[in-house]
């Protein structure tokens, strides 16, 4: 698969906004311009040790849940624990990100492909985000009982959503973060009750807590079986033939998915800060999945699923849904054949 | 719930609560369901009730629920953190008042609702950014149209979709996402429903 430009470790919400710094005028940045202060969390995010618990607020539902994440000799480790829900669990490690899904009786496990610093993988931000988000900086206010900055990162249109940050004055790190739709509105909240930042952090910290006696283990990741190249020769022709604004493909390439025999398509699509995933499955004559059509909602996030021209289409992402129902609806083959399956 | 639960709830979601008092709170929400979800609740009123800074849509209302409900504007000395957090709580109590939150609570909830799905052909112009690596002068937003629920997709296949899109999403998304997905079992239990499959 190629490689993505876009990768970076998990909970950092705002990390990648620190990026919005980069790529803008230094001339037109003072000393407590947002950008700045997007870019002091950035590193912070990026380079301190962490351990806290949050409330993962959406839709008037509650969840609690643990954050742990280090940075030893280069290496990072992250550990994110849902305390009182589903027991699932993420442990990213340099080799693995693995998702420990306790009511499934399974575990998923995505190879890592990126092995650089940390900072370094994290998505580049050209000047042209401004075109699509508004940054400026809200009244200070108090948080946790520490004095803390407000950045607000505005969406300007209804494609994407946008973000509201509280930065701890001293570390800069997030103590809460919100994320809204066009109009403001919050949807999604996570409010930090607890932040440690400790100079170490044990291993037993980043182990899961869940027992794997008789979980099914799956492997899912870039395909590399050349066995199925003519397949996916066909569905590699399958492009998104309209996007939002600001949205361009940024990684296309083959993926397994869960225990399919076949591979998918998978493409990428972000305008710099929001991102969609549209996967192309193998004619849905020829699957052993029953063909699906509908949206589904993904934490913040949304999912839809489509049949066009004979392969399931699904768009996922953490934007509105009719950024990925417009995404997934306007998926095409580029191909002459119209993304037909060569004859077994 | 008591009433000293309340005000620290109100009091965490305002960022005033003592960490002391913070701790506490947390192990009872771990152990309580039944206090999460109040606590979900309030902080959705509270939120409403607070006004976030770019709720065109609700400023003028909280502003009259608030001027309404709170005629002391200035927290007294003191206890700093149950004054201020009286300010969207203590109006709960009133039944006028309440009706008038609850209003805000139900404009947030709304503009929470899934939106209305884009149809091909929909009102748009939206250029080919890959093929043209252009971007578009002007464009509309879409146009709202009937809306359509969300169908749940099968759990399992949602999943491996998610999963697969998370290492490839922005940070800020991967929060989004992973979390979702850590919620999910709650939500998500069950293979979707016959309905939600169609043959091409």
């Amino acid at each position: 698969m190629t490689k993505p430009e876009n990768r970076a470790g998990w909970l950092i919400p705002c990390a990648v906004v620190g990026i919005l710094a980069l790529g803008l005028p230094e001339r037109s940045r003072s000393a407590d311009d947002p950008r700045d202060w997007l870019n002091k969390m950035n590193q912070a995010l990026a380079t301190r040790n962490y351990d806290g618990t949050f409330f993962h607020l959406t839709e008037g539902r509650v969840e609690t849940m643990r954050i742990v994440h280090r940075v030893r000799a280069g290496q990072v480790a992250e550990r994110l624990q849902s305390l009182d829900g589903s027991g699932r669990e993420f442990v990213r490690n340099n080799d693995n990100l693995t998702c420990y899904l306790p009511d499934q009786h399974t575990v998923l496990v995505e190879p890592r492909q990126d092995h650089g610093p940390f900072l370094g993988s994290l998505p580049r931000f050209g000047a042209d985000a401004d075109e699509f988000y508004r940054i400026e900086s809200l009244p200070a206010t108090q948080i946790l009982g520490r004095a803390a900055r407000v950045i607000a990162v505005n969406p300007k249109d209804q494609f994407r959503f946008g973000y509201r940050l509280w930065l701890d004055e001293k570390t800069a790190m997030p103590l809460k973060t919100q994320l809204c739709d066009s109009r403001g509105q919050v949807i999604e909240q996570i409010l930090f009750a607890r932040l440690e930042m400790p100079e170490s952090i044990p291993d037993s910290d980043l182990a899961p807590a869940v027992h794997t006696e008789g979980m099914r283990w799956v492997r899912q990741g870039p395909a590399q079986d050349v066995a199925h190249d003519n397949a996916l020769a066909a569905l590699e022709a399958f492009r998104a033939s309209q996007l939002p604004p600001g949205f361009r493909l940024t990684v296309s390439g083959a993926q397994t998915l869960g225990e399919a025999t076949v591979p998918a398509s998978h493409l990428v699509y972000s305008d710099g800060l929001a991102t969609v995933s549209v996967f192309v499955e193998a004619g849905t004559g020829s699957s052993p999945q029953p063909p699906m059509h509908g949206l589904a909602k993904v934490g913040s996030g949304y999912a839809f699923s489509t049949v066009i021209q004979g392969h399931q289409v699904t768009a996922v992402g953490e934007v509105p849904a009719q950024t990925v129902e417009f995404i997934a609806h306007s998926v095409r083959s580029e191909s002459p054949s119209g993304g037909a399956l060569p004859p077994r | 719930m008591s009433e000293q639960i309340r005000e620290q709830v109100s009091a965490f979601l305002d960022g005033e609560l003592p960490s002391s008092e913070t701790e506490l709170l947390l192990k009872r929400l771990t152990r309580d369901a039944e206090l999460r979800e109040s606590f979900g609740r309030y902080a959705l009123i509270g939120e409403a009730c607070r006004g976030a800074p770019h709720e065109h849509l609700t400023r003028g209302l909280n502003l009259r629920i608030n001027r309404a409900i709170d005629g002391d504007a200035k927290p007294a000395g003191g206890s700093a953190y149950r004054a201020r957090s009286r300010r969207w709580w203590h109006p709960m109590a009133g039944a006028a008042a309440a009706a008038g939150v609850a209003a805000v609570a139900v404009v947030a909830l709304q503009h929470r609702a899934v939106s209305p799905s884009l149809r091909p052909g929909a009102a748009m112009v939206a250029q080919n950014i890959a093929a043209q690596n252009k971007e578009p002068v002007s464009y509309t937003t879409p146009t709202p149209a009937a809306g359509e629920a969300p169908a749940a997709l099968p759990a399992a296949r949602l999943t491996n979709y998610v999963f697969a899109h998370s290492k490839y999403s922005s940070v800020l998304g991967q929060s989004n996402v992973l979390s979702g997905l850590l919620t999910a079992a709650d939500e998500d239990p069950t293979p979707a429903a016959p309905e939600t499959h169609r043959a091409p």
